[in-house]
């Protein structure tokens, strides 16, 4: 066991950061510029103490080589995570002015580079360990359960992005429910599409090439022309058939949104199902078909059960692709929380960007995380590394 | 010689709508018969795509140097240790949507081309530094091993074995990096860079489908010129040098 150099340059770096940027803001409403505070007057000498001892502690378990160095910082490091926003409770409960409805405490630069530099600690000291998956779970749960009680709870009602959300959370559910319903659905529309298509590239090969030439076409153009671009025809066809306008599409709204989408998600899908359905081993197909199965039955029980795990590979990139461009078809008034990071943008009202930003990443995050555990328990037991 | 006509025809329509679009004027009218102004004046498309074009390669540049050398840093003996951290962070990073990004840039560096040129160049570096990484990982052992009996020092391995290797994996990192870039740069606007994206964010708000159409065009065919250069590109490499390195 040698030093563990990450983790030292990591440790160093939050703390000096964490002694030189400002932890939090503390503004008198919202729009006035606040006043920024350091580690030491945002949360006292105590817990400024509490900071560096722990960082410092960190460090020392970096260089020293004891044996189960890395469970102890594994520990430390993720319960620093968990219990982070109680450093954003104490710093509003010390300086956030009494008797001023309008008042609100923001995050500095100190505490997103400590909340950034702890993650990048945690991911390589559960690499150290191995990354086994039950690990992986109980941190996400314990830290994202942590936050999400310290969110709920009156310490971080000062704070300017749950005031944001105070200030409109059914608006916040509807954007949840849209961008959720939006990235989905269009998903869940170019899984079939892409299906169909990669079944008709197989079995005549002559239409490979216009296939994936057209959808890597679709994927080149920016998802700003793709909606202006759709938004002219789509007023068109409306104006020619009306009974589309009564069913809710319109040039601008969820139609153009829901099939630029679908044009993007085509490429990753139908390139992943075409490579999983004819990339398997052909001794695999010999011998299915040496058991006695017929097509039908390699398709099914040999091909599809294989292929399965590329599919959901496919499933997972478009998932995040979709999710990131729902955002931007608030552009086009599609709704999700791409609209509240564009009102705050309008607004220069940068909480209410968060408000948009931070759900839109996390969603990204989690849908990513799901379907990569999808796709490890879809792997067969032979194939499990 | 043929493979260069696409990106050279796409880069004259390119540049010839920009500067010719008052002409077709008639046509906008047709598309949008209710507004009086059809063609986008405020500022001209030329100088949009112009800095457009700017954003990108400045981006794309700063941002191919940063992940280039961050990939040798972690692949050679003194860096290792950070290898696995930075291939994780390259890889979870990529699942951060571009827009979040770019709008997370505006509350740390303020409205303007520097947020947006930061935002651009660290989340255009993400491919790249994964390309990089995979590039020169997935060089043969052996390889290297023979360029060292060569009596070549670390760096000449480095230089003459090593990256003209994988530069074609590298190459491809920076063809998805400036695709997205184009993207993100389109969607800049709204946060105040001088971009391609002008005319399509104005014609949203004022509801004028002609700008729209405009400004839509004007990004789609700048990401098929620049597609087809690197189509192009790649082309051409693996014409001039896969032969000798069929090893």
């Amino acid at each position: 066991m040698s030093v563990n150099r990450v983790i030292l340059a990591l440790g160093i770096l939050a703390l000096v950061l964490v002694w030189l940027l400002d932890v939090g803001t503390i503004q008198p409403n919202r729009i006035v510029s606040g006043t920024g505070h350091g580690l030491l007057s945002a949360v006292g000498w105590s817990g400024a103490a509490l900071v560096t001892l722990i960082l410092v502690g960190v460090i020392l378990f970096a260089v020293l080589r004891v044996r189960g160095r890395y469970l102890f910082l594994l520990v430390m490091i993720g319960l620093s995570l968990a219990l982070l926003p109680l450093l954003l409770e104490v710093f509003a409960g010390r300086h956030l002015p009494e008797g001023s409805p309008y008042a609100r405490s923001s995050v500095g630069a100190g505490f997103w580079c400590l909340l950034f530099l702890l993650s990048l600690m945690l991911i390589e000291v559960v690499g150290q360990l191995g990354r086994r998956r039950g690990l992986q779970l109980l941190l996400v749960a314990v830290i994202g359960g942590s936050w999400l009680m310290f969110l709920q709870s009156d310490g971080l009602e000062s704070l300017s992005l749950v005031r944001e959300f105070h200030a409109r959370p059914a608006k916040f559910e509807q954007a949840l429910w849209t961008h959720l319903a939006l990235a989905f659905g269009a998903v869940g529309i170019s899984v079939v599409l892409a299906f169909g298509l990669a079944l008709k590239m197989i079995r005549s090969p002559a239409w490979q090439r216009p296939i994936l030439g057209l959808v890597s076409f679709l994927q080149t153009i920016p998802s700003l022309a793709v909606f202006g671009l759709l938004i002219a025809p789509l007023s068109a066809l409306v104006s020619a058939f009306p009974v589309l306008g009564s069913l809710g599409i319109r040039g601008i709204g969820w139609a153009p949104a829901l099939l630029a989408l679908v044009a993007y998600s085509l490429l990753p899908m139908v390139r992943n199902t075409f490579v999983a359905l004819t990339e398997v081993p052909e001794h695999l197909v010999d011998a299915g078909r040496g058991m006695g199965m017929n097509e039908r039955q390699l398709f099914f029980k040999l091909k599809l059960p294989l292929a399965l795990p590329v599919m959901i590979e496919g499933v997972r990139i478009t998932t995040i692709q979709a999710i990131g461009l729902t955002a931007v078809a608030a552009l086009i008034g599609a709704g999700g929380f791409g609209s509240f990071i564009f009102q705050g943008l309008g607004q220069a009202a940068m909480d209410l960007v968060l408000l948009g930003a931070l759900p839109t990443i996390v969603l990204a995050l989690l849908a990513d995380a799901l379907l990569t555990m999808l796709a490890a328990s879809f792997r067969p037991a032979a194939a499990r590394v | 010689m043929r493979l260069w006509l696409p990106p050279v025809l796409l880069a004259v329509l390119l540049i010839g709508l920009s500067t010719g679009m008052p002409a077709l004027e008639p046509l906008f009218h047709w598309v949008q018969p209710d507004k009086q102004q059809v063609i986008y004046e405020r500022e001209s498309f030329l100088s949009l795509l112009q800095n457009h074009v700017f954003l990108v390669v400045i981006s794309a540049a700063a941002g191919t140097l940063a992940a280039v050398a961050g990939g040798i840093f972690v692949t050679r003996p003194s860096g290792r240790d950070f290898l696995p951290l930075v291939s994780q962070v390259a890889s979870i990073g990529q699942t951060f949507p571009p827009v979040a990004v770019l709008a997370l840039a505006v509350p740390v560096l303020g409205f303007g081309e520097a947020p947006i040129l930061v935002a651009l160049m660290l989340y255009g570096l993400l491919p790249i530094l994964r390309n990089t990484l995979a590039g020169l990982e997935s060089i043969n052992p052996a390889v290297k091993e023979a360029a060292r009996g060569m009596g070549m020092s670390p760096l000449q391995v480095l230089v003459r074995a090593e990256l003209p290797l994988a530069g074609r994996v590298i190459l491809a990192g920076i063809r998805t990096s400036v695709t997205i870039n184009i993207a993100t740069a389109a969607i800049g606007s709204t946060i105040g860079a001088r971009t391609l994206g002008d005319p399509v964010i104005a014609g949203l708000v004022n509801g004028n489908t002609a700008y729209v159409l405009e400004g839509a065009i004007l990004i789609g065919l700048l990401a098929l010129t620049t597609d087809s250069l690197f189509e192009a590109l790649e082309r051409t490499w693996d014409r001039r040098l896969s032969p000798q390195m069929a090893v």
